[in-house]
């Protein structure tokens, strides 16, 4: 078993079929592959629900040495539990639910700490630039890069409930809503619809920007 | 259903989570209407995939991190869940600043009280024994600072856990490991 391999078979090739549809058979084998030793299984996963997690933590907008401490506990939790969960199939929510929750411990933790509590404080954007990153400044893609920033910038003034929602939506490969569910803690029924709403929202603030 | 998630009852559902359908959904101003199709909508939410891919992935070092948390898959140390978090349990108090973090992790019928403050960290076993006590410390769990619990379970640490933590505890034979934390 390799690495890399869990995306197409965990997820299926139909991103969009989500809800209930998406099969996570994989996802359960591989974790109990890795209770068994499998130390490739565990690599899998990491690389299957790794963005997941990573999303969960960012919806919560924690600074990022927050963020990269709460990612880094919900591993070592999953590690911890491995042998323990009982439902294998859904490990995907069960990282989802520990990220959130220790988002949230995290944020009420600043907040009894901190008695003017400026949300910009922790907003802070990284600095460091990935090998993607330094692609898009190659002349060539200046024009797709400007798009990129644009789409990123304008998908980061939207209201706080679509930008987190969109925030988790986007992992790659595409959660389900139950992961979805779990790591925002809202209802699956109403994740379909509030999506639809999010994504024309920024859409149309992505058609006024080109109107001007 | 809750132990799966370690924390037991969701204690968050309250808390600073408004119903999604608050006003932001109030004003249909900007809406699309039926122009937009689902197919649309799919497009938009993968150029948002590529530009998080590319814009806000996963660090590098932080997956490294993960994959190599799978040593910390232990098969013999019995596992002991946190049952109490003052953090998550207990009503704050007014004025008071730097309060301590009481933990309280739970294994079958032992269980070890902490308490982290800026100043390190405090903590006994209970029922009283004596306990060889490792500090895991995120990054550094191959390197774990040891402490020793005295014959009343009592052990002490001027080093206060900095980032994910945990406790390995070797008493009577036997390994049990608290649950990774974030102090």
């Amino acid at each position: 078993m390799r690495a890399g391999t869990i995306p197409s078979t965990a997820y299926d090739d139909m991103p969009y079929t989500r809800g209930g549809t998406v099969d996570r058979a994989e996802v359960g084998a591989l974790v109990r592959s890795a209770v068994d030793g499998d130390a490739a299984a565990w690599k899998a996963l990491v690389e299957g629900l790794s963005p997941l997690v990573w999303s969960v933590v960012r919806a919560h907008r924690l600074s990022d040495a927050d963020a990269g401490e709460v990612y880094q506990t919900v591993w070592f939790r999953f590690a911890q539990h491995l042998g323990r969960i009982r439902e294998p199939d859904k490990a995907g929510s069960w990282l989802a639910s520990t990220a959130r929750n220790e988002c949230l411990k995290v944020i009420k933790g600043l907040r009894r700490l901190m008695p003017t509590d400026d949300p910009q404080l922790l907003d802070r954007v990284s600095e460091e630039r990935t090998p993607e990153q330094s692609v898009l400044d190659s002349e060539e893609a200046a024009s797709e890069a400007e798009r990129i920033r644009r789409l990123w910038q304008e998908f980061a003034e939207l209201g706080e409930r679509c930008r987190q929602l969109l925030r988790v939506l986007m992992a790659s490969p595409p959660p389900s809503y139950q992961e979805v569910s779990a790591g925002l803690g809202i209802a699956v029924g109403s994740i379909g619809p509030m999506r639809q709403r999010c994504l024309r929202r920024l859409r149309a603030r992505l058609d006024a920007g080109e109107a001007l | 259903m809750n132990g799966m998630y370690g924390d037991g009852p969701d204690a968050f559902d309250a808390f600073g989570q408004d119903p999604f359908d608050d006003e932001e959904f109030d004003d249909q101003q900007g809406e699309q209407g039926d122009d937009g199709s689902e197919f649309d909508d799919a497009l938009l939410e993968e150029e948002l995939r590529q530009a998080a891919a590319i814009l806000d992935p996963v660090p590098a070092e932080l997956r490294q991190v993960a994959m190599d948390a799978y040593a910390l898959y232990d098969m013999d140390a019995r596992l002991a869940e946190l049952t109490f978090d003052s953090l998550v349990d207990a009503i704050p108090v007014r004025g008071a600043l730097d309060v301590p973090r009481m933990l309280t992790f739970t294994a079958g019928e032992l269980s070890v009280d902490v308490e982290v403050t800026s100043e390190g960290l405090m903590g006994q076993v209970m029922p009283p024994q004596p306990a060889g006590i490792e500090v895991l410390n995120g990054l550094q769990a191959l390197r774990p600072t040891t402490l020793t619990a005295d014959a009343m379970g009592r052990f002490t640490s001027d080093v206060p856990p900095a980032g994910p933590f945990a406790l390995r505890l070797r008493t009577g034979g036997e390994v049990v490991v608290t649950e990774w934390l974030r102090a």
